[in-house]
């Protein structure tokens, strides 16, 4: 998996490129924890190039929205792939994310 | 691979780059059993799910140890073992999440077995010969 970084408007957005798999989870949490420690409160994952997840990268999600609520920060996840998308709702997830269509989107609402 | 039969096994080691084995192994399953590509992605996670599962629980030492993955086509079902000589664990035994709760409640891990449950139609668990074996069956039809 590889991670792209920009910032748009008031917001970091994190491109997702790749597997979010057991392998590659824990070089994303690194990567996750050091933009949380960083404190920016307004970030979005795009997903568009995500094109797999299992179990692994769910739980860094949660990490991530656990620590972005307790700052009152604003997580939104944008372009998920359809079978990724499935993951979410059987997950729950699609429960505990603002989940956007398209990148545009993510950062007018 | 001879998949003529219907029927392939894989002896993979506990080590997490066996992952690649089984994500290739499913590929080429795949394209030999005429299988809708849809299943691909599903099947994928689900076996990562459950060799992780054997990989982190089963063993209390540090040797290498075989695991068998098992597949077999009967008409529209895929049914795969994956057979482990670790101690004795029923992952269907552990109760689902809730995932009904906000974000703040849950907990974080516990997905991997419970989208093994989600994903395929039927999933068991039995001790069998000293060795723990989890069955699953996917229906292929679409």
């Amino acid at each position: 998996m590889k991670t792209e970084v920009s910032q748009l408007n008031e917001y970091l957005v994190l491109n997702l490129i790749g597997r979010l798999d057991t392998v590659q989870a824990p070089a994303l949490e690194k990567k996750m924890l050091e933009i949380l420690d960083q404190g920016h409160d307004k970030i979005i994952l795009d997903c568009k190039e995500m094109d797999y997840i299992s179990s692994s990268g769910l739980r860094i999600f949660l990490i991530a929205q656990k620590r972005m609520m307790g700052i009152s920060g604003t997580l939104r996840i944008c372009n998920l792939q359809s079978n990724i998308g499935e993951v979410f709702e059987i997950s729950g997830f699609s429960l505990i994310f603002s989940i956007y269509p398209d990148l545009e989107s993510a950062i007018i609402n | 691979m001879d998949t003529s039969d219907q029927n392939h096994t894989l002896i993979l080691v506990n080590q997490l780059g066996e992952l690649d084995t089984i994500r290739e192994c499913i590929a080429n399953l795949i394209k030999a059993w005429n299988i809708h590509p849809s299943f691909e992605f599903p099947l994928n996670m689900v076996l990562e799910e459950a060799f992780t599962n054997v990989i982190r629980y089963a063993f209390d030492d540090d040797s290498e140890h075989e695991i068998e993955l098992n597949f077999n086509r009967q008409d529209d079902c895929l049914i795969i073992t994956l057979t482990d000589d670790g101690q004795p664990y029923d992952p269907t035994a552990k109760a689902d999440p809730d995932t009904a709760l906000p974000a703040s409640d849950r907990p974080i891990g516990g997905l991997g077995i419970f989208l093994v449950k989600k994903y395929m139609d039927e999933v068991r668990y039995r001790r069998h010969n000293n060795k723990n074996q989890l069955i699953s069956v996917k229906k292929l039809s679409i």
